[in-house]
């Protein structure tokens, strides 16, 4: 049996893809490596959504219409919080991953999608007019056809597959990955700052590593939960690489020795620590950046800086550039005026071949603008794009139309 | 003898350090976490006015008074340098 498309990744961008492609009437299997779909934002426990709301002063007001305004609402709607909160200069919503993994069940069962987890493609191409997706579960190969194909695995999988053009920044330059984990049990403990003045004092007398330095607690929003984040530097041994298993499973046994050696020195230093334990392991670590598809367009730093818009704009980038090239803490860079850059459809085309289409953190643009265009809230934007990209181009719509397409439908970009 | 810092000083490090992003004429008693500063700067800032003054700043010393403008960081430095 053929479908309309196949979604690689059920992230962020990928959920936001198959939702859009099935709700206009198409077949969609989603194809997902783990048994729930989330991606960053419930298997690496990334428990922000940024990106979704414009820049500058004033209420918050939502950046891109459609399936980012729909995941807002309902994420609002699951955890209870009173709406979104301040985080410097920019506005965020405060997600759970526990409720992200619900909604997005929700809004698959709802929407029909045939959703295949504990699958992971490993070979594509052409066959019969169509495309065709190997995966493999737990040892069976199966094969799945479809007319078009949205690549939304983060680290440009189906470029690896079929050789496209793809590029990557320098080891040394690319965003460092996170590592979020569950903390419990603390009441009324220390925190902010006095926190931070802790953590180092650890670091200075030898209980703590130095990869402790920027590790930093927030409250979940249930009762007794926080969150703990330590950059890493992703060097520990050797280049950074996050599309090399032995550099990622290294990075998962550090994040994972620094977060507890980290606990254990709270639980016995900090005031209300003493009864904090790691309730929450991720599933993998957060890779911020890796391999990009080569797009028609290339979009660059400097246009998000200077809130470029384009004639064929399918989505908005409404956060500064946040740079986490060292494991020191964020760099933002913000655009002027606090504009928001326009993301155009070529950046979801790959320079070739047709019938796929590319969301998320892997669309084309260079280094500097991945530093905007990453976050999950532009993620939702791209993803919707894309699957209404594949729609048009599974039915042999012009694919040109889709801005004017999109705002018909979801309204305007600002 | 550790040199005590001025609070042109500390917004010069904090710069040079990348620790917030400020302007060359940031104001003395301009406040830095309206300027970005977080508390995993923070952690950056403890660390460098150690290497640069050899001041310890402990957990009971990072209070929101004491690092709040570059002329209190200023004090809480020059009153830890050995």
């Amino acid at each position: 049996m053929s479908r309309d498309v196949i979604v690689l990744g059920a992230g962020s961008a990928g959920l936001a893809a198959a939702v859009t492609a099935a709700r206009e009437g198409a077949q969609v299997t989603l194809l997902e490596r783990h048994g729930y779909a989330g991606g960053m934002g419930t298997a690496s426990l990334v428990h922000t959504f940024c990106g979704l709301y414009r820049m500058g002063e004033g209420p918050p007001v939502m950046a891109n219409p459609g399936f980012p305004a729909e995941m807002a609402g309902r994420m609002l709607a699951s955890t209870g919080d009173g709406g979104p909160v301040k985080m410097g200069r920019v506005w965020v919503l405060r997600q759970h991953p526990v409720d992200f993994v619900r909604i997005a069940d929700e809004l698959l069962r709802e929407s029909g999608i045939e959703v295949i987890y504990h699958a992971e493609a490993f070979k594509a191409g052409r066959e019969g007019g169509l495309w065709a997706v190997d995966y493999a579960c737990r040892g069976q190969i199966r094969r799945l056809e479809g007319k078009t194909v949205v690549d939304a695995s983060g680290d440009a999988v189906l470029a690896g597959l079929l050789d496209g053009a793809s590029y990557q920044a320098e080891p040394a330059k690319l965003q460092r990955p996170a590592y979020v984990f569950g903390v419990q049990g603390v009441i009324e403990g220390e925190q902010g700052l006095a926190l931070a003045g802790r953590i180092v004092d650890g670091i200075r007398r030898g209980v703590l590593s130095q990869a402790a330095l920027g590790l930093h607690f927030r409250a979940s929003g249930r009762a007794g939960e926080l969150f703990g984040t330590i950059d890493l530097s992703g060097a520990e041994e050797g280049d950074y690489d996050p599309l090399d298993g032995a550099c990622l499973s290294r990075l998962e046994e550090v994040g994972r020795s620094v977060a507890g050696a980290a606990v254990d020195f709270l639980k016995g230093e900090a005031g209300g620590w003493g009864g904090a334990y790691i309730s929450h392991w991720p599933v993998r670590a957060g890779v911020r950046e890796s391999r990009r598809w080569q797009g028609r367009y290339r979009l660059t730093g400097d246009e998000v800086l200077g809130g470029v818009r384009h004639a064929d704009d399918i989505a908005l980038a409404a956060w500064p550039l946040e740079f986490r090239e060292t494991n020191r803490g964020p760099k933002l860079r913000y655009p002027d005026g606090d504009r928001a850059a326009g993301i155009p459809l070529g950046c979801l085309q790959p320079v070739a071949p047709e019938g796929i289409f590319t969301a998320g953190r892997c669309i084309s643009c260079d280094h500097d603008a991945q530093a905007s265009v990453r976050v999950m809230g532009t993620c939702f934007a791209t993803g919707q794009a894309a699957g209404l990209a594949a729609v048009l181009a599974a039915r042999g719509e012009p694919v040109e139309g889709l801005p004017a397409r999109l705002e018909a439908r979801f309204g305007p970009l600002e | 003898m550790n040199q005590v810092p001025t609070a042109e000083n500390v917004v010069e490090m904090l710069r040079d350090e990348g620790i917030a992003e400020l302007a060359v004429d940031f104001p003395a008693d301009g406040n830095l976490f309206d300027a970005g500063m977080d508390s995993m700067a923070v952690m950056q800032l403890i660390v460098v006015a150690e290497e640069r003054f050899g001041a310890v700043i402990g957990p009971a010393d990072a209070g929101r008074e004491n690092l709040e403008t570059p002329a209190a960081l200023a004090r809480l430095i020059a009153s830890k340098v050995p």
